[in-house]
């Protein structure tokens, strides 16, 4: 008959598990103490692991855009101080003209087509900036320069303004038949021969070689924004057509009346280039704006996924940890009542 | 009553004593033998006294049962706990880094990144790197899951070539146990070596145990199929060599009937053949749809369309594509396509490829360019491609995460799916666990050997052998008495 009823091996095995177990746990929970997440987060957090990657993987995106979105800016405000500069010279060339209105003198005449030399070339210049390996005014054709030296030696705009008028007159600009040239002659000239060489799709084959859709570029989630300009926007068609008819016509042999004619009307080409560069660069800085704004929500977002992240997957490390004091008393009571338990047997007495 | 029968009531005393001093000794060095069953020496009265009749093992059949039924969940639970956590590893540790969810995310950044700055040849590359990882990670995370399927066949095939020689084994013990008792010997120790292999047995099926006369088991599946009765049946099994996501593993015939395999993360099946069956056919297979859904959704969301203004081409792969080189139909499985996606040689500069094109299009011909003029800041196709990943699109029901998803979503989602699977199985498993251990330690307090009662009982055989031998010379010294009386 068997009266006790606790076998040995029994006994043995319990205390055995009994570290065995805390042991296990012990391990996972200081790496839970260490890491301040779950030691196992599939094993302890089932389906929802699918929101924990995702909201990790969220967290990496936004900070991608948000370095990404220093790339816009950086592109933004290039292109910014090159439209800036654009504008001074249009503004430079709306002086010279304005200076030189209603006088015939010579000399003045060769000093304001000098600063008009001077600024179509600041404005070329200006208009061919690259930053990073990208022309900034090439709209998505950022690899080719997008405007053409007109004063360069061979420039095919020079030579389609000279075919043109050669074209419509039957002499050249600088002949002296020029002299002969009447107002509305001058008049037909510009608005139905040369205007359109600006205008019309002529100006991507002497001038530019920008495309007419600008970089864009995505700043969050859902928004998008355009990185930069072209040089097809209609102020450089302005200022180009403004700055040619400075250079080619104000000094030519015409008379003082057709002068007068081409002058105010490159004034108003020239106050028109102004004005619509200025309005690129505001919208380019409405852009900057959406940025800086974009980068702000960014920022709070990414706070957000984190907390959400903190809540889903980390654990409470002052919970942790006293779990993990009081079964590290746990398991040394088991070590010695094991060793106590081992030492009491009845053959020790006997 | 005579002096003579005092001193034999003594000797029988004595005799007794010895039989029951060799049970307590055999108990004790059993002490430690879990398959053991602890001996007790029954005393019957007679007319000198008491004599033994029978050793008795003790027994409680119905723990036994108990016991051997939790066993076989906690080993089944137990294998497929370790088949889902093999599968769980093909995705890396705590942060998934390997699994196409991190992979798809990793590219997607990169994507926008270049999507930022179209022009710059260096991110095009590293995007075209980091697709390659993805396409790489797809086709090995295939691989593994397929050989995670050939590793649960061989094991079938050693668990059944296992179980038969254990059935052998069995029909031995059980022999020997019918056959002692019939002749009316003492199969005690036949008992035990019996429970032995049984209790391996039900470590690969889930037996229920039918009791018949002269202690004859009859062994039956707990569905039903005859395991042992009289003669140990026999279970068939074909390996398969190699596995795809096209090849289906054999069956297992338990005489000439197809075991089933478990059910549900928390299996219903119970030993290791039957989740070891459901690693083989339920989870992995579903896993590998899975992958193969994902890389249709990839090769989808990178399909080229033609750009005419009235196409007529059909789509074509374009930065993704695989061994069957045309865009799968939406919203329909295709089986093993993970295991043959890559990036299109096109786009690959180490195969003469322009990774440009990935910005441009027209991999597959003019008419499938976006970007005709070759602009160097073109950004639309890259960033569609980058909302691809977060737009929904149609997956196949039969992949089991529901037909429609985002990219990016579905593959967050799979891993959802496996964990919750693995969870499941785990806590699953502690409660297995714990139940067949409280039964086991409850039945091994019940029939297992305990040192001290031993001990205890060996003093009292001490005693009773000292008071025999005094007996006995008191006997002796009046028998003297009584002769030196009468000389």
């Amino acid at each position: 008959m068997k009266t006790s009823f606790i076998s040995s091996l029994a006994a043995q095995n319990s205390m055995r598990l009994t570290i065995q177990r805390s042991q296990v746990e012990i391990q996972s929970l200081q790496k839970e103490v260490v890491t301040g997440r779950y030691d196992d987060i599939g094993k302890s957090l089932g389906a929802s692991v699918s929101r924990s990657v995702t909201l990790n993987r969220e967290v990496v995106r936004l900070e991608t855009m948000r370095d990404s979105n220093s790339l816009v800016t950086q592109r933004l405000s290039a292109s910014q101080l090159a439209l800036g500069e654009m504008s001074t010279q249009a503004q430079d060339l709306l002086e010279s003209f304005i200076s030189v209105n209603s006088s015939n003198d010579k000399n003045r005449l060769a000093v304001a087509e000098q600063s008009i030399r001077n600024a179509l070339s600041s404005f070329t210049s200006a208009a061919n900036t690259s930053s990073n390996g990208e022309y900034l005014m090439g709209g998505i054709n950022t690899d080719t320069k997008p405007l053409t030296e007109y004063q360069a030696a061979g420039s095919p705009a020079k030579a389609a303004f000279d075919a043109a008028f050669l074209g419509h007159f039957g002499f050249a600009q600088t002949n002296p038949a020029a002299a002969g040239i009447t107002v509305a002659d001058m008049d037909d000239f510009l608005t139905n021969t040369l205007e359109p060489m600006f205008t019309g799709a002529q100006w991507n084959a002497d001038w530019s070689t920008a495309s007419d859709s600008n970089v864009t570029s995505r700043i969050s989630r859902t928004e998008l924004v355009e990185s930069n300009a072209n040089a097809n926007e209609e102020g450089v068609r302005k200022f180009a057509l403004a700055a040619v008819m400075g250079l080619e016509l104000l000094s030519a042999p015409i008379s003082d009346e057709v002068r007068s004619f081409v002058n105010s009307r490159a004034i108003q080409h020239a106050g028109e280039a102004v004005n619509k560069i200025d309005n690129i660069r505001s919208k380019l800085g409405i852009s900057e704006n959406r940025v800086s704004k974009a980068n702000t929500a960014l920022e709070a977002q990414e706070k957000i996924f984190k907390l959400h992240l903190a809540d889903l997957e980390g654990v409470d490390a002052y919970e942790a940890s006293t779990r993990m004091k009081s079964l590290l008393a746990q398991v040394e009571t088991s070590y010695q009542l094991t060793a106590r338990l081992q030492q009491l047997s009845l053959t020790n007495f006997l | 009553m005579s002096l003579t029968s005092a001193i034999r009531t003594a000797q029988s005393a004595l005799s007794n004593n010895s039989t029951q001093t060799s049970v307590i000794s055999r108990n004790i060095s059993n002490a430690s033998n879990p398959d053991y069953n602890r001996r007790s020496a029954i005393l019957a009265t007679t007319t000198f006294g008491a004599t033994v009749v029978t050793t008795e093992r003790s027994q409680n059949q119905t723990l036994l049962r108990q016991g051997l039924q939790g066993m076989s969940a906690s080993t089944g639970q137990q294998t497929l706990l370790s088949g889902l956590e093999r599968l769980k590893s093909i995705f890396g540790g705590n942060d998934y880094e390997t699994s196409p969810a991190s992979m798809m995310a990793t590219f997607r950044d990169t994507l926008s990144t270049f999507a930022v700055k179209p022009s710059e040849a260096t991110l095009a590359e590293s995007a075209i790197a980091d697709a390659n990882q993805l396409a790489t990670g797809l086709r090995s995370a295939s691989k593994a899951v397929q050989a995670t399927r050939l590793d649960a066949d061989r094991q079938i095939a050693l668990d059944v070539n296992k179980l038969n020689s254990l059935l052998a084994d069995f029909k031995k013990a059980n022999d020997a146990v019918v056959g002692g008792t019939r002749s009316g010997r003492d199969v005690n120790q036949q008992m035990d070596e019996r429970e032995r292999i049984l209790k391996q047995i039900v470590e690969i099926v889930p037996v229920s145990i039918n009791g018949r006369e002269s202690n004859d088991l009859a062994l039956y599946t707990a569905g039903g199929l005859t395991l042992f009765e009289t003669i140990p049946r026999t279970v068939t099994f074909t390996a398969t060599p190699g596995f795809d996501a096209n090849v289906n593993g054999n069956q297992v015939f338990i005489d000439g009937q197809p075991l089933e395999p478990g059910q549900g993360a928390a299996t219903s099946g119970q030993g290791s053949l039957q989740a070891h069956l459901q690693v083989r056919d339920q989870f992995a297979p579903k896993l590998q749809s899975q992958l193969d859904e994902m890389a249709r959704g990839l090769i989808a969301a990178f399909a080229e369309t033609d750009q005419s203004a009235t196409p007529t081409l059909p789509d074509m792969p374009g930065l993704f594509t695989w061994s069957g080189g045309t865009v799968p139909a939406a919203g329909a499985l295709v089986p093993g396509l993970a295991s043959s996606i890559i990036v299109n040689p096109a786009l690959v500069t180490a195969s003469g490829g322009n990774p440009m094109l990935l910005r441009d299009g027209g991999i597959n011909g003019a008419a499938y360019s976006a970007n005709p003029a070759g602009n160097a800041s073109f950004s639309a196709q890259l960033d569609s491609y980058v909302q691809a990943f977060d737009s929904d699109m149609t997956f196949d029901g039969a992949a089991g995460l529901g037909t429609s998803a985002s990219l990016s979503g579905y593959a967050a989602d799979s891993l959802g799916w496996l964990e919750q699977s693995r969870s499941d199985a785990a806590a699953s498993s502690e409660t297995k666990d714990a139940f067949v251990y409280r039964t086991m330690e409850a039945y091994s307090n019940l029939t297992g050997v305990s040192l001290d009662e031993e001990m205890s009982l060996l003093l009292e055989l001490e005693q009773s052998y000292k008071a025999s031998a005094r007996i006995i010379s008191a006997v002796d010294e009046m028998l003297q008495a009584l002769l030196a009386a009468a000389r």
